[in-house]
């Protein structure tokens, strides 16, 4: 166990010596995708605590990503707010709008619950596109200023990068910690069988509403940092099959850990680029990919890993006895 | 004027629900639900608009050849997104289908290129009765996509092959037990469900453009009418969808033609909070 936890802190430090030099390595272009990926893992994230550890499937998280870049984008750019202000009331906004919006929903169980949010997300892309006083309709909104607290701006795409990384750390962290914390299990127990988590004095209802307002907050701050990263944003963006992506990712990464999420994301925003030369082929192998991959391993990427290395080590112990016998 | 949206109500109405019928047939068989069903649609109008523009098949050749293809896609469908996942979780299938809704959008751009074509209707012109004009369209449509459901209708609770779907979607095992392929009932719902759905867009291919992304609305709100009447009903599938075509066409007409998707979207939550198991579903009590 310990051995395992060496080479897990082992590779988390390559991780991060590998973060901290990237924008010095790759072009420009590939630091805008990898920004685009971490804005994307924390929408994944926040799909993990509703769905991996509450159970509950959502496609509302694009409509709250939209909620949260539309915010920081009408108070940056129509009431001149500054930019910390609006990251901060794009996370609260997003995740008071989550927990109004599942105090409502979650009336509703199991799939239907899922059903409703796809309505959410129905509903808030037709107030994006049409809401003209406020969204700017389908033209959107345009000339977000670039973030900056104070007189420190971040308008390259490398003092994004580090921006974005440290808010990524920062949610992976507080994911870890709700994982580990009561309220983490009460969402898993939630999951697994709500009577029993009822039995065991589980508020289910107000439990599954703070889940929600949660994985708003990373929607939101998730969205807050894509309206100054675009410097634009239209509704186009925040539509059901943005939802069902980030549902795809975390399925394909494995929904049982947080490192599921992070495979997930990573395969499914790089894979793209790697692949460049299959032209116009890209997303038709991309939806075959996926089709094959939840074939081959049903439980995601981590999942699948888990059990093989477990397969393979109950294997060497079958020759290990075979040997002694 | 409210005859005229009447008709066409229950033209769009009549195809959210052959659309709706898809989905409910292949939830009640395999208890999946299949986020690929729109672009089962976009399939169908696409294989109709190169039978009819391509190749000038007279139309009811047109339709019968069309409703072929798309039961052996629904045949190819059912082997590559639901079978090898039969025995895993239903998530997984989601997944599955998602994955398969890209790949059909991508074949069809591939095929026939990302611009929109036009489609001729079935019948062109208007026509008049008295003070009312109709387009021959929807008329067409109506009597046609009714004349299906009826057919349908009369398979699943008539004949030997529907006793045989009918056993298959309620307990595969025991279908199993006393001899049904099971593979093969399986396979015929979805290859019926792909057919309906693809005459549904072969249906619509004339009143919208035909595109790789039409599916997404009608798919969705097709999905919005299975919920309204009733998760699993055959019968609510046909009466939601024409709800939803009623409220999206006069909510369109006379309250807003932009937030039409949105109020479509709105009433669904609201049945959702007021009656969650829709008009004909049944109450199912929470298992431990």
């Amino acid at each position: 166990m310990t051995l395992q936890r060496k080479i897990f802190g082992l590779v988390l430090l390559l991780l991060l010596a590998l973060a901290l030099t990237l924008p010095f390595t790759v072009s420009n272009y590939m630091l805008r995708v990898c920004n685009m990926t971490m804005i994307t893992y924390m929408c994944v994230v926040s799909l993990f605590v509703i769905f991996g550890m509450a159970g509950q499937i959502s496609f509302a998280q694009a409509g709250f990503w939209g909620v949260g870049a539309y915010i920081s984008a009408i108070l940056t750019v129509k009431l001149h707010v500054s930019a910390l202000v609006a990251l901060l009331a794009s996370g609260l906004g997003t995740a008071a709008f989550a927990a109004i919006l599942g105090l409502a929903l979650f009336r509703l169980h199991g799939h239907y619950f899922g059903f409703a949010t796809i309505g959410v997300v129905m509903i808030l892309n037709g107030l994006f596109q049409n809401w003209k006083p406020v969204t700017g309709g389908a033209d959107g909104i345009a000339n977000i200023p670039p973030f900056a607290i104070g007189s420190l701006e971040f308008a390259s795409e490398t003092s994004l990068f580090y921006l974005i990384a440290v808010a990524v750390i920062i949610i992976s962290i507080a994911t870890y910690v709700i994982y580990r914390s009561s309220l983490g299990r009460a969402f898993m127990a939630i999951r697994d069988n709500e009577i029993a988590a009822k039995c065991m004095g589980v508020n289910c209802y107000q439990t599954k509403v703070i889940a929600f307002a949660i994985s708003g907050l990373y929607c939101g701050i998730a969205g807050s940092l894509f309206a100054f990263v675009s410097s634009y944003i239209s509704a186009t963006s925040f539509t059901f099959m943005q939802s069902s992506l980030y549902l795809v990712m975390l399925m394909l990464g494995g929904y049982h850990s947080l490192p599921g999420p992070i495979v997930g994301t990573a395969l499914l925003m790089m894979l793209p680029e790697w692949f460049r030369f299959l032209q116009e082929y890209i997303l038709l192998i991309y939806g075959l990919g996926v089709m094959l991959l939840m074939v081959v391993m049903p439980d995601g990427l981590i999942g699948g890993g888990k059990q093989a290395l477990e397969s393979y080590r109950n294997k060497r112990k079958g020759v290990a006895n075979v040997a002694q016998k | 004027m409210v005859l005229q949206l009447i008709i066409a109500s229950l033209a769009m109405g009549i195809v959210y629900g052959l659309v709706a019928m898809g989905f409910v047939l292949i939830w009640r068989a395999v208890g999946v639900v299949n986020f690929a069903q729109g672009d089962l649609l976009m399939a169908g109008a696409y294989v109709a608009f190169t039978l009819t523009e391509l190749e000038g098949l007279p139309m009811p050749v047109a339709l019968v050849a069309c409703a072929a293809i798309m039961a052996l896609v629904g045949v190819v469908f059912h082997f590559l997104t639901y079978w090898p996942l039969r025995k895993s979780w239903d998530m997984t299938v989601i997944i599955s289908t998602i994955g398969a809704s890209i790949a059909l959008k991508e074949i069809a751009t591939l095929v026939w290129g990302p611009a929109p074509l036009s489609v001729e209707p079935i019948i062109p012109g208007i026509a008049r009765f008295a003070s009312v004009s109709i387009e021959w369209q929807f008329l067409v449509t109506i009597v046609i996509a009714a004349a299906l459901m009826g057919m349908i209708f009369y398979l699943l609770e008539k004949t030997y092959i529907g006793n045989i779907l009918q056993a298959t979607a309620q307990d595969q095992y025991a279908a199993e037990l006393i001899g049904i392929p099971v593979v093969v009932a399986t396979s015929m719902t979805f290859a019926i469900s792909a057919l309906i759905t693809g005459i549904g867009g072969m249906l619509i291919s004339p009143i919208f453009f035909v595109s790789t992304t039409m599916g997404g609305s009608p798919g969705l709100k097709a999905f919005a009418a299975v919920i309204i009447g009733g998760f699993g009903s055959v019968p609510g599938a046909i009466i939601g969808g024409i709800v939803v075509g009623v409220i999206d066409t006069f909510s369109g007409a006379y309250i807003s033609s932009t937030y039409r998707d949105a109020i479509v979207f709105l009433c669904l939550i609201l049945a959702l909070l007021v009656r969650p198991q829709g008009i004909f579903g049944e109450k199912i009590s929470d298992k431990v």
